[in-house]
């Protein structure tokens, strides 16, 4: 059962998590302006189509709007929380273009990407053991060598209390 | 020492006896790995997911409650109503303080990281970077003006070029016609002066008489024409 809509890739969440345009935090508003006709707007509409979808999955607090047929020639207007408006003209440019330009004025750099990440692993330890929701394994049981839980596997009788129990009350 | 060794053969062939029966005892001991809920499903299956069998043991749900339950009336366990109010006092003042002072030390730790990432963000490296990259910003949207600008010039020029070469086409063939029809006029105004009018009507019809034409001819077998025949 195939999935519905034209290019429903853009709905899995592995081709969302490929978009590497992260924005700066002062980043609020991005406003794009654009033709459903006309060739010149053809980079702005496949951007629209393909890349906007990445674009929000990275950046859940930026508020994107779309406008169309209100401006003969497409651009995109970025709206920072200082009050600048930052203008990207986008006429005869392809999607990727258009991508790797914004990236480039107003996007989080490698360095900044790899140093936040940094941060975040820090703050859990990988060696824990607890819920799922906080830490990666809950009970030693789950590793691979290590005695199966005793839930699906019982454990052998040497090892149970009640057999070393009733050694001892024998000996 | 005789007894006691008795005791322990005997002991022995009780446990003896009794391992290989561990299958006979009753599954409501919960004896068997996994409890009394694991005996009849596999043990593949997720404690979470659907079972092919219930666990509920025995009794289905719509089956009644027990004979010996008949009179049984559940009540709650005793609370002496003092102790209660004052237990529960002290646990709401005590609640109420610690979620305050998490509250407290939540947002005080969320105030630092936002003052700590605001100073990282308004170094003066961080607004020049950023300076620059408005100023390259502006740079590409003037050449993209600029090829604008030349896109549509081209376009006007390729506009206009097209017009004139209509309008010429147009005044050629304008002219081609005119022509053509000045031609007509010419040839007309040729014949007219053979045509036979009322005046000249009795001077035609006696020219014609006095010189009979003849429009036979001949023609052998290499495709000569041979005119010279006598009029009949």
């Amino acid at each position: 059962m195939p999935m519905k809509g034209r290019f429903p890739v853009r709905r899995t969440l592995q081709y969302l998590s490929q978009g590497d345009v992260v924005f700066k935090s002062s980043v609020k508003v991005m406003t794009v302006n654009y033709n459903t006709a006309g060739e010149l707007s053809e980079g702005a509409r496949k951007f629209v189509f393909f890349n906007i979808p990445q674009i929000q999955y990275k950046n859940p607090w930026v508020q994107i709007m779309l406008f169309r047929n209100m401006t003969p020639s497409p651009f995109l207007r970025f709206y920072l929380d200082s009050g600048e408006q930052v203008l990207v003209d986008v006429e005869d440019k392809t999607n990727r273009e258009i991508t790797e330009h914004i990236k480039k004025i107003l996007g989080k750099s490698k360095e900044m990407l790899d140093k936040e990440e940094r941060e975040r692993k820090k703050l859990s330890h990988p060696a824990t053991f607890g819920p799922k929701k906080y830490h990666l394994r809950e009970c030693m049981c789950e590793i691979e060598g290590q005695v199966p839980c005793p839930a699906f596997v019982p454990l052998p009788k040497e090892m149970r209390g009640k057999y070393k129990g009733a050694m001892k009350n024998e000996a | 020492m005789a007894p006691r060794g008795s005791l322990l053969l005997l002991a022995l062939l009780l446990l003896s006896c009794a391992l290989p029966h561990a299958r006979g005892q009753h599954w409501s001991h919960g004896w068997y790995p996994g409890g009394k809920r694991d005996l009849r499903t596999p043990s593949d299956l997720p404690a979470w997911g659907p079972r092919a069998v219930p666990a509920r043991g025995r009794k289905t749900r719509h089956d009644p409650p027990a004979k010996s339950k008949v009179g049984r009336v559940k009540m709650p366990p005793p609370v002496d109503p003092e102790e209660l109010l004052v237990v529960q006092e002290r646990y709401r003042q005590y609640r109420l303080v610690l979620s305050a002072l998490r509250a407290e030390f939540r947002a005080e730790v969320l105030q630092k990281k936002r003052e700590e990432r605001l100073i990282a963000e308004g170094l003066p490296e961080e607004l020049e970077e950023h300076r620059r990259l408005m100023a390259w910003n502006e740079e590409e949207n003037g050449r993209q003006r600029a090829r604008r600008e030349e896109r549509l010039r081209r376009e006007e020029e390729e506009q206009k070029r097209r017009k004139s070469e209509i309008a010429e086409k147009q005044a050629r063939k304008m002219e081609a016609f005119l022509e053509e029809k000045e031609k007509e006029v010419l040839q007309l105004q040729e014949e007219a002066k053979n045509f036979i009018t009322p005046e000249n009507l009795e001077a035609r019809i006696e020219e014609c008489l006095d010189n009979p034409r003849n429009y036979n001819f001949a023609i052998d077998k290499d495709g000569r024409v041979v005119k010279r025949t006598v009029l009949s």
